[in-house]
């Protein structure tokens, strides 16, 4: 027969023994890591929280710190970003360039995401190779590259806007089909599958079935396309033809080459701040929308590929 | 169950787009590098046939990339540069990768959020936040006099090599810190136990068994930082005035916007992208034989 | 009203490197219970999967009561699939996906709401309608599968590993309800899975494939007591293999030499030549040490006793050299044979099948 077993008394341990044994914890958090990760973040992040407070500087100087004043915003009637109209067109023109760009890379990014990865034919390979080799282009080869196939080829094209847009939508393609793609090796073609199984035709089942599990995968990278076309400046100012077509990238850059005015961090915030909204919103429709998957499979940055 | 069109018939247009504004300009760079120049109008005058393939600029580019050439300087200058970011990218962002990714515990989410964070704000206006910072009258000249470590306020916007670096560091960090992030993160916690049951010390579990499986990590993101570092000329541009600190890029940018001469700007380029492609090619080579080491299965 | 009839015609898959499926002849009645069983790889989800319309046949026809469906597209096939993992829509509620097929073929709304519920109940699922499938556990998510499956009333229902994903205790329950179910709506009933204990327990008849082609086909009882190769009887549950000579027929048994001992194999058939003799656990006998000798009846040592709670495993070394295996019920009575001690082998002739050394090698060990 088996008893329970008797109560015993543990011996107790000295203070000393005990505070070593939590310095030496081979699985505690090492205090050096923890520090060095936090100045990290620190280091990162701080110095564009002072550039945004700076742009409330009620002086013209984006080193001393006066009182809050808006106005570099809307304020000033000469230098503000409302009043300026070199740097109110280079917003409009940042959003004009990176809203063209989401709504023509998106749909051929996903078009091709989706060929890419059923497509096992002659000629999958090498396209996937296509695909693949914007994203490690150095930024000036391919500035380079499209100004001259502008200058010397498809010369009916001139630098300016319909050049950067183009050009813009080029670097970006290639984003939306790793989103995608990973999306779509994480939901396999079982539910197309089932679909049919159940009397869908094909076209059925991509419409009901496919498109509604991508959009997260679809949301996502349109978030992602208008963040880095809005932060874009190599491609921006090869393709550019000055005036208008300045981007707000642009405008920081020739800025912090001049002397620049507490305007110039005004309208970067405003670029970080829209930037931050939509990449926030992207993210949060993207878990809303998977929101009945998670637990069963892999977390999100397995379905990204990463 | 799909028509057998269906699936190349999709990725069509997005390839015929590439191929159109990304292959096709590669070859406007090649003509026009292995062109001539017009010398009334002094334009390029591409050449597409490979068969007339005028050598003549390469070799000009090659010769001033060489010792003795006006570009060597400029060349180490920039193999300098990027080396020593990409160490110190190393130095500081393996830690904060390796401690986001095994001991953040409960702020694992938040301190993720925080290091991709500086993904999502444009490059220039941390750049932009930085050249504030380093003015004369800058919070950093300030801090460093009031606590005496410098009598005098320094210029660190004239021409400095340790700022461009410092830049170079400070923008392109956070592209490291992820993939290594990613690598470090998918790290089985049982294979670090099995180590240490075996007789491993800490440092030890960690330089034979961590260290190994994040090397596709490292040169993951090694790739992603100096491929685009190479042809990095506004960093330089914005810190630095000065020409004692431009990159190849600023020469290409200078052969394009300054000049203009074209042609040695394309011909340039093309022996960048060459480079590159050299490198590029070591590091898939390398990133293959990291992948069998772990039989690890990793695509893009 | 479709039969549900199933015959595949010497059915061939070939892929890149490998044939999953090499040439196989089936016949399925209407109304049947039946399992296609097998190892990994050997080729039964493929067949399955041509059956349901995703992978197209290198050669052979499907014919599904009485025509050809081997070129026809899955949507167009009187046939439903409940998948391995269910596949049941993320982005849809439980009455949509079992709506789903309804819904395609163009039925009027209340139509629908009266099925759907119906289909519900079937399952005894009623009132889930506007759950996710993330809110239901993996026994509810089958329920779901087979309800929106059953709904269409197919010809044919096929199942892949339905219940892989779930534990022990709850795959038995739904063994016994899948059983029910089919027997209370009358479809066939294709069942692919590799384990052996469910397709026995569930199946009016069973096929054993490996390697691509089938092995045996029939009744579980028969395929079990009578398996014709030595990979079924391996396969099926503890075989006891033991090399042997057979020496042909006589008075209506099959005589073969174990090694120096003479055993008879009343359902032996007339073979000859090197072969192998199969016997169930529970049909052995273990008679004391000194009992009078007689057929089919050599020595052995306990090697070791092993108590699995509904019955008592005993390792007898055979002095033959074999290590066999038998099962006794755990009658409460204390255990006679003790770990080391000689007992005498008795395995009776009505038990014993002979089969030919050559045909069917058991599965290599994975």
């Amino acid at each position: 027969m088996t008893a329970v077993a008797e109560r015993r008394t543990a011996p107790q341990f000295s203070t000393v023994t005990r505070l070593r044994g939590w310095f030496r914890n081979p699985w505690g958090k090492p205090r050096f890591l923890v520090l060095v990760t936090w100045a990290y973040i620190l280091w990162s992040i701080v110095p564009v929280l002072i550039a945004v407070q700076f742009s409330f500087n009620a002086t013209r100087s984006r080193t001393i710190w006066d009182s809050f004043s808006t106005r570099w915003y809307w304020g000033d009637p000469v230098d503000s970003v409302w009043h300026d109209p070199t740097l109110r067109h280079a917003l409009v023109q940042t959003f004009k360039l990176a809203g063209a760009d989401v709504l023509i890379a998106v749909p051929l990014g996903v078009l091709l995401a989706l060929g890419l990865a059923r497509w096992h034919g002659r000629g999958s390979g090498a396209s996937n190779f296509i695909m693949l080799f914007p994203l490690v282009t150095p930024e000036i080869v391919m500035g380079v590259s499209l100004l001259l196939v502008f200058s010397e080829l498809f010369t009916f094209i001139h630098t300016g806007t319909l050049a950067q847009i183009l050009g813009h939508v080029t670097f970006s393609i290639s984003f939306v089909v790793v989103i995608v793609r990973g999306r779509l090796f994480s939901i396999g073609r079982q539910y197309e599958e089932a679909a049919a199984d159940l009397g869908a035709s094909p076209f059925v089942a991509l419409t009901r079935v496919l498109l509604p599990l991508l959009t997260p995968a679809i949301v996502a990278s349109a978030a992602v396309v208008f963040a880095i076309s809005a932060d874009d400046f190599v491609i921006s100012q090869w393709l550019s033809k000055g005036g208008d077509t300045d981007t707000v990238p642009i405008r920081i850059y020739s800025a912090t080459r001049a002397a620049p005015l507490p305007s110039v961090n005004a309208i970067a915030t405003i670029m970080l701040v829209s930037t931050l909204l939509i990449v926030t919103l992207g993210f949060l429709a993207w878990r809303f929308l998977t929101r009945g998957e998670r637990g069963q499979k892999s977390d999100d940055l397995g379905a990204l590929g990463l | 169950m799909y028509r057998r069109w269906l699936w190349p018939g999709f990725a069509f247009p997005g390839i015929l787009w590439l191929i159109l504004l990304f292959v096709v300009p590669f070859y406007a760079v090649v003509g026009v590098a292995f062109g001539t120049v017009d010398p009334i109008l002094l334009q390029p005058v591409p050449i597409w046939n490979p068969l007339d393939w005028n050598v003549g600029w390469l070799n000009e580019v090659l010769h001033r990339l060489a010792p003795g050439g006006i570009w060597f300087d400029v060349g180490i200058r920039t193999i300098v540069y990027v080396a020593l970011s990409l160490a110190l990218c190393l130095v500081i962002g393996y830690p904060v990768a390796y401690y986001a990714a095994r001991h953040a515990g409960r702020l694992k989410g938040l301190i993720l959020i925080l290091i991709i964070l500086p993904l999502w704000i444009s490059y220039m206006m941390r750049m932009l936040a930085w050249v504030n910072l380093l003015q004369t009258d800058g919070y950093v000249n300030r801090f460093l006099t009031f606590t005496h470590v410098l009598s005098q306020p320094r210029d660190w916007l004239a021409g400095s090599s340790s700022t461009v670096i410092f830049a170079l560091v400070y923008g392109y960090i956070p592209y490291l810190i992820l993939p290594l992030f990613a690598s470090l993160d998918r790290i089985d916690r049982s294979h670090l136990e099995a180590a240490r049951d075996l007789g491993a010390s800490p440092w030890q579990a960690f330089r034979t068994v961590t260290l190994p499986l994040s090397k596709i990590g490292i040169l993951g993101g090694a790739v992603l930082i100096t491929l685009p570092m190479f042809g990095d000329y506004y960093t330089p541009n914005i810190v630095s005035q000065s020409p004692q600190t431009s990159m190849i890029g600023n020469q290409i940018d200078l052969y394009f916007h300054g000049g203009p001469q074209p042609t040695i700007g394309a011909a340039l380029t093309f022996v960048l992208a060459g480079f590159l492609t050299l490198l590029m090619a070591y590091y898939m080579w390398s990133i293959h034989r990291a992948q069998q080491d772990v039989g690890a299965v990793g695509a893009l | 009203m479709a039969r549900g009839e199933i015959d595949l015609v010497d059915l061939r898959k070939e892929f890149a490197e490998v044939t999953a499926v090499d040439g196989i002849d089936l016949q399925v009645p209407g109304g049947e219970f039946f399992s296609l069983l097998g190892p990994s790889g050997c080729g039964k989800t493929t067949t399955l999967r041509m059956i349901a319309g995703f992978e197209q046949p290198t050669s052979g026809q499907i014919l599904l009561d009485g025509s050809d469906v081997a070129y026809t597209p899955p949507h167009h096939r009187n046939v439903n699939t409940v998948f391995q993992n269910y596949a049941l829509f993320p982005h849809l509620n439980v009455f949509d996906n079992v709506a789903f097929g309804l819904r395609r073929a163009k039925r009027p709304k209340d139509e629908i709401k009266t099925r759907v519920g119906r289909a519900l109940e079937l399952v005894q699922l009623g009132g889930f309608e506007k759950r996710k499938s993330s809110q239901l556990s993996g026994g509810q998510q089958q329920r779901v599968a087979l309800a929106r499956a059953l709904i269409l009333n197919p010809a044919v229902l096929l199942l892949d590993e339905p219940l892989g994903a779930l534990d022990a205790k709850l795959r038995k329950a739904l063994q016994i309800e899948l059983k029910a179910l089919q027997q209370e709506v009358g479809v066939t009933f294709l069942y692919v899975t590799h384990d052996q204990e469910e397709a026995l327990t569930m199946s009016d008849r069973l096929a054993v494939m490996n390697g691509g082609h089938i092995e045996q086909i029939g009744a579980p009882q028969d395929v079990y007591e009578d398996p014709t190769t030595v990979f079924v009887a391996d396969f099926l549950g503890v075989s006891n293999l033991m090399d042997a000579h057979a020496k042909g027929a006589r008075n209506g048994a099959c005589l073969v030499d174990v090694q120096s001992y003479e055993l008879e194999a009343r359902a032996g058939g007339d073979v000859t030549g090197p072969a192998k003799i199969v016997i169930r656990p529970e049909r052995i006998e273990l008679e004391p040490h000194g009992s009078p000798p007689g057929p089919n009846r050599f020595p052995g040592m306990v090697e070791r006793v092993v108590y699995v709670g509904s019955g008592i495993q005993v390792i007898v070394r055979a002095a033959t050299g074999e290590a066999l295996q038998a099962l006794f019920q755990n009658t409460g009575k204390p255990i006679q044979y003790e770990q080391g001690t000689p007992v005498q082998i008795h395995l009776p002739a009505e038990a014993l099948r002979v089969l030919p050394a050559d045909i069917g090698e058991p599965a290599k060990d994975a």
